[in-house]
């Protein structure tokens, strides 16, 4: 564990202690490095699933994959933030990538810790660096308001999580996610513990009614702050009840009903919210809402399956969704704008990035061999299993997705030029390299599935 | 004048033709009308230059990386090689390669291997009882 946390920790003073005209070439490198050192954990050799196991901290087959999505993503986000950060001056652009470092460090934290308490500590930590990240370096004033929304909606909802927290400390004496399942038949089983385990984690995926905040603090975070938000923030909240079925698990068999049809309905409600949004960046994140609305579902029916198909859909949904938002912002960082009618039309003039957004809006819409389509696949057939009703909604659901990214690509690449439009920069090799980046690692996954499918409680 | 005489072509030396800005003629700020501009929200930023201007005037082989040339091609080459050629085909052949992952080929192995075990001594396939219950000691039942 120590050989990837002592190197993040040690990637701030590098960031502090490196010549500014070489600031981003060590933070860039040594972040790749990194992210390649994350991949010995999924070497898995143990019975018990749990690998690398120290007092705290330890890592099994569902949070490999999303640690070492955590580590790819602070590599990908400072080749992403370089053009935005260019007219800022040097403390800053030093005090952003230590940002997103903690982060990282964070993140890694709060997936690999085997006590439930250390993991609701870096769960709330995260928050710190992602609203300094959206309330700094937004751009627009409505950034403090979305910084507001961000802030309460989670702590307000993370703290029944405490008190659950402490009252299953105070009656088993144990935290430790290890051996749950010894001690968890001591829990006073109730329905309002089962709540305030989930409610936390229901708002931070976030399930539908619960998620206003998500696209609010999209549309305004910067492009890293966007990046590491759908890719990984989301992601916590579905570790996070994960974990936490197993131990209250005998309860929330009936618990779970209603948040599964809010989930399923949600799904449909977002697509209809995508077909007609004019905001690009607003859409991305409405999409990401419905695509976390099928996690729910497939976590909370708390089957092999469902797990597993959440498992997938959220691995695939983080390099997707972060890729799209870095679609995005090359598009905004050339137009100035996010209103999808201005900037329609651009395949005329970028045909290269056309196709990057093609595959992108392929993968959203789970096109078969994509390991998007593994994990709604699962979880559509887990729900299935579970209620034969539902495969009116994931149907559905799935319709409208197809319709919602299908409009989003016709509406940004084809049709004629806007007047209005008439020079922009030709795209770059860094524009390039970063879409790459997010591509290669999704179509390498449906070549070892075994790596993000394997996990069942 | 020098300027409208380029307008018909006639190029001249920038040194005579001033900015066209000159010409811009602007009232005196009026200190009683508030101003709009959200300096306070965003101070420090030094506007350098027009936005608009493309880096690939300066620099025709521009990356992406930075403005000074040198620098953007010496990080492109970096940021390729630790982001291609490490991490994601060092990483993808050492993930590939990894022997029987979560240790289920093993377990195949093991099963099959009891299995044949368990036929030729004639025992069922399964025993309820996972442990030897002989071997097991229980605590003595409290008298109440």
């Amino acid at each position: 564990m120590m050989k990837i946390l002592t190197p993040t920790l040690m990637l701030i003073p590098l960031t502090w202690l490196s010549s500014f005209s070489h600031l981003w070439r060590p933070t860039l490198s040594y972040s790749f490095i990194i992210s390649t050192l994350s991949l010995t954990w999924i070497k898995n050799m143990s019975e018990t699933g749990w690998t690398s196991l120290g007092l705290y901290m330890a890592t099994d087959t569902l949070s490999t994959p999303l640690i070492i999505l955590t580590c790819w993503l602070l590599p990908l986000m400072i080749l992403a933030s370089q053009d935005h950060m260019k007219t800022e001056s040097q403390t800053r652009q030093r005090l952003y990538i230590t940002l997103l470092i903690f982060l990282q460090l964070f993140l890694i934290s709060a997936f690999s810790s085997t006590e439930l308490i250390m993991f609701y500590i870096m769960f709330e930590a995260t928050l710190i660096p992602t609203l300094m990240i959206i309330t700094r370096w937004g751009n627009q004033l409505e950034r403090l308001s979305a910084g507001t929304y961000l802030l309460f909606y989670t702590l307000i909802s993370s703290l029944p999580l405490l008190v659950a927290l402490l009252m299953i400390q105070t009656n088993t004496g144990s935290l430790s996610l290890t051996s749950a399942q010894f001690y968890f038949s001591l829990i006073p089983q109730h329905n309002f513990l089962w709540l305030a385990c989930f409610l936390a984690f229901l708002v931070k995926m976030p399930l539908y009614g619960l998620h206003l905040w998500l696209p609010k603090a999209h549309v305004e975070a910067p492009i890293a702050g966007s990046m590491i938000l759908a890719a990984v923030l989301l992601k916590l909240g579905g570790y996070g009840m994960t974990r936490i079925s197993t131990i209250v698990d005998p309860i929330s068999k009936n618990m779970t009903y209603p948040f599964i049809t809010l989930a399923l309905w949600g799904v449909i409600m977002t697509g209809l919210v995508c077909l007609q949004q004019m905001d690009l960046k607003s859409l991305i994140a409405y999409s990401s809402v419905g695509h976390m609305g099928l996690v729910v579902g497939g976590v909370l029916t708390q089957t092999s399956w469902g797990y597993s198909g959440a498992l997938i859909l959220m691995i695939a949904h983080g390099l997707t969704s972060s890729a799209l938002f870095c679609l995005a912002n090359i598009n905004y960082e050339r137009t100035h704008s996010r209103i999808m009618y201005l900037t329609r039309g651009l395949q005329i003039i970028f045909p290269l990035m056309a196709i990057w957004w093609l595959s992108f809006t392929l993968a959203n819409l789970a096109l078969p061999p994509l390991p998007n389509m593994m994990g709604e696949l699962t979880i559509i057939v887990c729900m299935f299993n579970w209620s034969w009703w539902t495969i009116i909604f994931t149907g559905l659901g799935t319709l409208i997705t197809a319709a919602y990214s299908l409009h989003m690509f016709t509406t940004t690449q084809r049709g004629a030029l806007p007047p209005h439009i008439t020079s922009l920069t030709p795209m770059n090799i860094k524009e390039h390299l970063l879409i790459i980046l997010h591509l290669l690692p999704l179509l390498l996954l449906i070549l070892k599935p075994e790596i993000i499918t394997c996990w069942s409680s | 004048m020098l300027t409208r005489l380029s307008r018909f072509g006639l190029s001249l030396p920038r040194t005579l033709v001033g900015p066209p800005a000159r010409f811009v003629s602007q009232s005196k700020p009026n200190e009683n009308v508030g101003s709009t501009a959200m300096t306070e929200l965003r101070p420090g930023q030094p506007m350098t230059g027009h936005e608009e201007v493309s880096e690939y005037t300066k620099n025709p082989d521009y990356y992406g990386f930075s403005s000074d040339p040198d620098v953007d091609k010496s990080n492109m080459k970096l940021a390729f090689f630790f982001g291609v050629s490490m991490a994601l085909v060092l990483g993808s052949t050492f993930v590939a390669y990894i022997p029987d992952y979560g240790m289920r080929e093993w377990a195949r192995r093991e099963a099959e291997r009891l299995i044949v075990q368990r036929e030729k001594a004639g025992l069922p396939l399964m025993d309820e009882n996972y442990y030897d219950p002989s071997k097991i000691i229980l605590p003595p039942p409290k008298e109440e």
